[in-house]
């Protein structure tokens, strides 16, 4: 019933007399904050966002409410968000996306660096190179004397354009400059049905995506692609180990504001974001999905502002070097 | 542990009081949320989610499925009476369903509905209990080849959803894999008629479609002329089935059944062929095929015994390897992570009463639903003695609040005007609408598994012989075709005999 | 008139044959692809031509054999308004809000029945208006600006 009330009085409130109240930044915030995921329900971003708003929301007193804005690799829901009022009360949850956009899309009617305020990062998915069971190689060096003599003999699934497994794909096919054969899919999760299946070889994908499978050994894991090994997955080495060198990529989740925020609500979502992803719950639930909320330093406007510019530069690179476009 | 301890285990989770209470409430706001014009299952469970984020897990998730199966029986009840499906198995019921409803037998045609889902539910969770996880390993044998071969055989044998001119149904068909088109390119990443509109790369919205060529059209076309014919529906003769609905229901619910268990598992696409399936195997073995279109009540009861056993056992992939076969299972999975739970193969072994709490809860649900719905068939059955001049301006707005509601796309609403019209010239000119929203959801999966087996075999279309379950489906398809020319040309020579006398 | 054809197989043969035609045309700007990596025109351009075809089909067919039954009105005024409102709505949900659009919409799409007047048009767009109004937004919690920012001072 509380929950009604205060929908009831968010949408009065967003409809007249409360306007002119909102922008007042010492009281925010006074109504429910919305969250935009740019992806459908129950997917691995949305669940993030779901996780960090209900912290968010003990944190601010207020309700936090996720909305689901899919469509277009993730480019519809963000630019809703860049032409909302710059009130505090429309935010985004966007993850490594929001940094390839440019890259893919020729005409995008947001500027990801002009566009937004940035609040903070949230966290960063490792990603696992995986095949299926059966397939030959025994560890990650066989792997790679494997793809670089079977090269286009290997066919290797990716999520679709601009996902974090074909993002990746492009990385480990540059890094062994060799080729191998892309068979997209919609989503991760037909995907991992035909890789259960060994109708297809390798995948690479987030932790969030693959974890349960490697621990059931459903699938095979070569390597993570982060620094240093993971806790979920002990075993599984890391690209460094097994001789690839300057390989690091985790799927980047960051929350922003449309641009001319009060920098007074930016602070305020940032220690509250700061606080939701030291929540324990939170904590657990993002180790229970393979991953982990990013410190207290990452979670700032400074850290997602520079981690967003350096990566835009990255992926323009990488991008146009693999020669894909999503138009 | 054996399967009898399993299922113990699992009642005495699913028949706590308190999760049999969110099990119920689970089913009632599925059903009314899920009756709204405009929302199927899908949005449905996608705007209820967020109830169950504060309950434990089991309750969490009982109360989902619950949801799931309510959605699905709101669902069928919205394409019964107003003929608006929300979902593509909900197109085949309005198909007799609606008919019935408006030859006064409403009642009778969501008695069969309600009483197939439940029977058909009861199995399916049996199968799902007794047999998931090799079932599970059996579909993965599934690949692209078989799914291609699968689809065509579908489409060929659901030429029998029309019952005018096959011709016409064959364009719908055709026209409805074009539409299905549109939108992003999942290979290429190219857009491909969306007029530059990036509202458009993700595909017209399903509902909007069907919302357009069902509900608007209906409305338009009854409204052609109002001063002469009596619009809507007529006055209800009686709500509850008669022996000899009784009797012509039985085997139409048990092979729906049977088609539907089987086509759930396949986590590729199966679910959306098993109404349709259903439907085209009931006209084919009826003695009097000429009543499908006209209000057949086997038109009912066999297609939505099948959606509901294939809803049912499109759990078994979910279940037991993780893996989602459709949106609202992606939706689950998304409900499972928040609970703390991680699908996968590990379910089954590390958390038991969890497992098979849900699939005794499914039972529970499945029966929950027939006892509210049949008391509920008396109440909707009243709705529609609203007066048409009230009632069309009602489906309308709800129809466009609805759609908008899910996406916030108001291109969604531009596109239910636009198959409004479209569909309301093709019906006025003697085409079915059903045949181009099977159309619309297959022609992406068409699309989709042609090209990867093409890829995966490098280009060789032998692959769909050289796979022996593809093959199997192919020879299933060539026959099925044969079948359906084979009246006809005997007919043809028949007539040629005759003029020789 | 004395068409010797039914109109009802040359008009929907013919609409086959535009959207056939359409989807072949424009698929014809996309890359077509080789047998093992096919274009995303390939699939458009084989069913857009085979839907042609099945429009021409459809339409030799009724060559000959003229409608049986007359065709029935057109309802213009139904047409007009109820498409009218839906793009209406779709025009306007953003801008002027959830309250206003209901209200109009309800009331123009109730006056496109004959047996609608302006009362009986004004109490279902208000009744309607409030239904919604705690179905969606009250009871399933959508999130929509009641009165927009169009209306806004």
């Amino acid at each position: 019933m509380k929950t009604i009330l205060k929908t009831l009085a968010f949408g009065l409130a967003a409809g007249s007399s409360l306007v002119s109240v909102a922008a007042m930044a010492q009281d925010y915030p006074t109504q429910p904050v919305t969250i935009v995921v740019p992806f459908s329900a129950g997917g691995p971003t949305d669940t993030v966002t779901r996780l960090v708003a209900a912290a968010m929301s003990e944190e601010l007193g207020q309700q936090v409410v996720v909305q689901n804005v899919g469509g277009a690799g993730g480019t519809l829901g963000a630019g809703q968000v860049a032409a909302a009022p710059n009130d505090g009360y429309t935010l985004l949850l966007h993850h490594i996306g929001m940094s390839t956009a440019p890259a893919l899309y020729a005409s995008l009617p947001y500027a990801p660096m002009e566009d937004f305020a940035p609040i903070g990062l949230v966290t960063e998915v490792p990603m696992t190179i995986v095949a299926r069971k059966d397939f030959e190689p025994a560890s990650l060096e066989d792997l790679i004397a494997y793809i670089k003599e079977n090269g286009e003999n290997i066919t290797y699934a990716n999520a679709g354009i601009g996902a974090a497994s074909q993002l990746c794909g492009m990385l480990f096919m540059d890094a062994l400059d060799t080729k191998m054969t892309e068979v997209p899919y919609q989503g991760t999760g037909p995907a991992m049905t035909d890789l259960l299946g060994g109708q297809i070889d390798m995948m690479c994908d987030q932790t969030t995506n693959t974890t349960s499978q490697i621990q059931a050994g459903e699938i095979k894991a070569y390597a993570v692609t982060t620094p240093s090994r993971i806790a979920v997955l002990p075993d599984v080495p890391t690209m460094a180990e097994g001789g690839v060198e300057n390989f690091e990529l985790a799927i980047w989740h960051g929350l922003y504001a449309p641009a001319g925020t009060d920098p007074a609500i930016i602070d305020r979502l940032s220690q509250a974001l700061q606080a939701a992803l030291a929540d324990e719950t939170v904590g657990n639930s993002f180790a229970e999905l393979g991953t982990y909320p990013v410190p207290a330093d990452l979670a700032t406007p400074a850290a997602l502002a520079e981690k967003l510019e350096g990566q835009i530069g990255l992926w323009a690179e990488v991008i146009a070097a693999a020669g894909v476009s999503a138009q | 542990m054996d399967l009898f301890s399993s299922i113990s285990l699992g009642f005495s989770v699913a028949l706590d009081p308190f999760n049999i209470l969110y099990c119920f409430v689970g089913v009632l706001l599925g059903t009314l949320v899920g009756v709204l014009p405009g929302i199927g299952p899908t949005a449905t469970i996608a705007m209820l989610l967020p109830i169950t984020f504060s309950l434990n897990a089991e309750t969490a998730l009982i109360m989902l499925a619950g949801i799931y199966y309510g959605a699905q029986y709101g669902g069928s009840t919205t394409a019964i009476l107003i003929n608006l499906p929300g979902e593509s198995s909900a197109a085949v019921t309005a198909i007799d369903g609606y008919q019935m409803a408006r030859q006064g037998r409403a009642g009778p045609a969501l008695a069969a509905a309600a009483i197939g889902s439940f029977f058909a539910g009861s199995v399916a969770t049996f199968l799902l209990a007794a047999f998931a996880p090799p079932l599970a390993r059996a579909a993965l044998n599934f690949g692209a080849p078989e799914y291609f071969s699968l689809i065509v055989l579908g489409l060929l044998v659901s030429i029998a959803l029309a019952h005018g001119s096959i011709l016409k149904a064959l364009g719908m068909i055709v026209l409805g894999l074009l539409l299905g088109m549109v939108g992003q390119d999942i290979y290429t990443g190219t857009p491909r008629f969306t007029f530059g509109l990036r509202e458009l790369f993700g595909g017209l919205n399903f509902v909007a479609v069907a919302v357009g060529v069902f509900g608007v059209a209906e409305i338009l076309r009854n409204l052609e002329n109002e001063h002469e014919r009596e619009v809507g529906v007529k006055a209800v003769k009686n709500l509850w089935l008669t022996r000899d609905d009784i009797r012509r229901i039985i085997m139409p619910v048990l092979r729906g059944t049977g088609l539907g268990s089987i086509l759930g598992i396949l986590p590729g696409g199966g679910h959306i062929l098993s109404a349709f399936a259903s439907y085209s195997a009931e006209k084919r073995l009826s003695k009097n095929p000429e009543e499908f279109g006209k209000g057949a009540i086997e038109g009912v009861a066999g297609p939505e015994s099948a959606n509901n056993a294939a809803a049912q056992t499109s759990f078994i992939p979910l279940m037991t390897l993780g893996i989602p076969a459709h949106p609202v299972m992606a939706l689950m999975i998304g409900a499972f992570i928040l609970q703390g739970i991680t699908p996968g193969p590990n379910v089954i072994n590390e958390q038991p009463a969890l497992f098979w709490g849900i699939i005794a809860s499914m039972w529970i649900g499945n029966l929950l639903l027939v006892i509210l719905n049949l008391p509920l068939v008396g109440l909707w059955v009243k709705m529609l003695s609203i007066p048409y001049r009230v009632l069309f301006p009602a489906i309308v707005l709800f129809a466009c609040i609805g759609t908008f509601s899910i996406n916030q796309n108001v291109y969604d609403i531009y596109a239910i005007a636009f198959f409004g019209i479209v569909g309301y010239l093709l019906i006025r000119f003697g085409c079915e609408p059903a045949p181009l929203l099977l159309g619309f959801v297959l022609g992406p999966l068409l699309e989709e598994h042609l090209r990867r087996a093409m890829i995966i075999s490098r280009g060789d279309p032998m692959i769909f012989i050289e796979r022996p379950i593809s093959a199997t489906l192919l020879a299933m398809a060539l026959a099925a075709v044969i079948v359906a020319v084979l009246p006809s040309i005997r007919r043809k020579r028949a007539e040629v005999f005759v003029e020789e006398d | 008139m004395a068409l010797n054809a039914s109109k009802n197989d040359l008009a929907s043969g013919a609409i086959f044959v535009a959207f056939g035609a359409y989807f072949a045309l424009e698929a014809m700007r996309y890359e077509f692809g080789t047998p093992f990596r096919m274009g995303p025109g390939f699939m458009p351009i084989v069913l857009g031509g085979i839907l042609v075809a099945l429009g021409i089909a459809v339409a030799a067919k009724g060559i000959g054999k003229p409608d049986e039954e007359a065709a029935p009105p057109w309802p213009w005024r139904g047409i007009a308004l109820v498409l009218g409102t839906v793009l209406f709505f779709a025009a306007t949900i953003r801008g002027l809000g959830f309250i206003p659009v209901v209200l109009i919409s309800g009331f123009v799409t109730a006056m496109s029945s004959v047996k609608n007047n302006l009362v009986s048009a004004l109490i279902i767009s208000v009744g309607l208006c409030v239904l919604c109004l705690l179905i969606f937004v009250v009871g399933l919690g959508m999130i929509v600006p009641l009165v927009g920012p169009w209306l806004r001072f």
